[in-house]
């Protein structure tokens, strides 16, 4: 449980202390990327806790859903649409309902655990 | 199989963190300093220039004060103040060493046109950055003093200064300098002339001896500032 949010602080800790940066032009490909992956992140915690969790499914839709994000970013950049726009929409409606069922799940589990707790009482 | 799930979390969430770490860096990157060593000195070179001059002033106050301070009658060194003041502000007459500029229309037999009215506003505001660039201390055009809010626009087809029509030719310039010899020749090799004769204007430039610049005439109205109390 506690593994992923280390590696999720890592992650951020190895990315300030590299400097690693990327062009200016490139930021709004990566802020897009970042929505992909946190998405697919939700998607998958949803997946895992409806017993439904596939990892190759998990890891292929991490990683295209990051690469189609981009691209259809650049896409748009070069078609003079604002492709962005769809991939922003697409992944921040799938964000919400993919949080609004793991709160429900979550809650459910902790009601029924009460309960349990209760009857045996 | 649940310890390579959480592994598989654990990349992905690393991957997560690293995209969102370089992303805020790189939108909290501040604006990058481009400029050259030359042009770093060059601002240095000003800032330099401008902290001497606030040292100056500070001195001058400072020197003021000192007067204030010791004299009993202070108010001659207040009416001495109040004079300089007037005469910075451009009030007063001013007179000293100088240059005249005429400008004159200048018609060849190929002109083609209309009547030459006026002289364009951009042409007066590129003489006078380039009198000031020079070395030039006051400057007059026509009758009119030209002070630091003075305005030179076009209304009509005339150009205004000060509010006052400049449409009389020969338009004298009046410029006062301490070093009349080289702003005549810094005018007649000016860029400002150049421009001149492109809308057929000729300068004439006569350094002289003495020249008499008249007084700022209307009233200066003083709108966006408040004297501040001594305490604040």
């Amino acid at each position: 449980m506690w593994l992923p949010i280390l590696g999720l602080l890592i992650g951020i800790f190895l990315g300030l202390f590299t400097e690693f940066r990327i062009p200016d032009a490139y930021s709004s490909y990566l802020s897009i990327a970042v929505l992909a992956a946190l998405d697919t992140l939700f998607g998958g915690v949803r997946a895992h806790l409806e017993n439904v969790f596939n990892e190759k499914v998990f890891l292929t839709g991490f990683f295209t859903n990051i690469a189609l994000a981009a691209g259809l970013a650049f896409l748009g950049v070069h078609l003079g649409v604002d492709l962005y726009l769809a991939a922003v929409f697409a992944f921040g409606v799938r964000l919400f309902h993919n949080i609004a069922l793991i709160r429900r799940i979550l809650l459910d589990s902790w009601f029924s655990k009460g309960k349990d707790r209760k009857e045996t009482q | 199989m649940k310890n390579r799930i959480i592994v598989i979390f654990t990349i992905v969430t690393f991957i997560i963190g690293f995209m969102i770490a370089v992303q805020f860096q790189t939108t909290n990157e501040p604006e990058r300093d481009t400029r050259s060593l030359f042009e770093l000195r060059q601002a240095l070179t000003t800032e330099k220039e401008r902290q001497a001059e606030l040292n100056r002033e500070i001195d001058r106050q400072l020197e003021l004060l000192y007067q204030l301070q010791q004299t009993e009658d202070v108010e001659d060194v207040m009416l001495d103040a109040i004079e300089e003041l007037r005469e910075q502000a451009g009030l007063t007459e001013m007179g000293g060493p100088g240059i005249i500029i005429e400008v004159k229309p200048i018609f060849d037999e190929s002109y083609e046109g209309g009547a030459i009215r006026t002289v364009p506003p951009y042409l007066l505001r590129m003489l006078l950055n380039e009198l000031n660039m020079s070395g030039a201390i006051e400057v007059a055009v026509g009758n009119e003093r030209i002070i630091t809010t003075t305005p030179i626009r076009e209304v009509n087809g005339v150009t205004l200064i000060n509010g006052s029509r400049m449409t009389q030719f020969p338009l004298t310039i009046k410029v006062l300098t301490n070093a009349p010899e080289d702003l005549h020749h810094a005018v007649m090799a000016s860029q400002s002339r150049e421009f001149f004769s492109y809308e057929n204007f000729n300068l004439e430039v006569t350094p002289i001896n003495y020249v008499k610049l008249p007084p700022y005439g209307n009233t200066l109205r003083v709108r966006y500032m408040n004297p501040i109390k001594e305490d604040s």
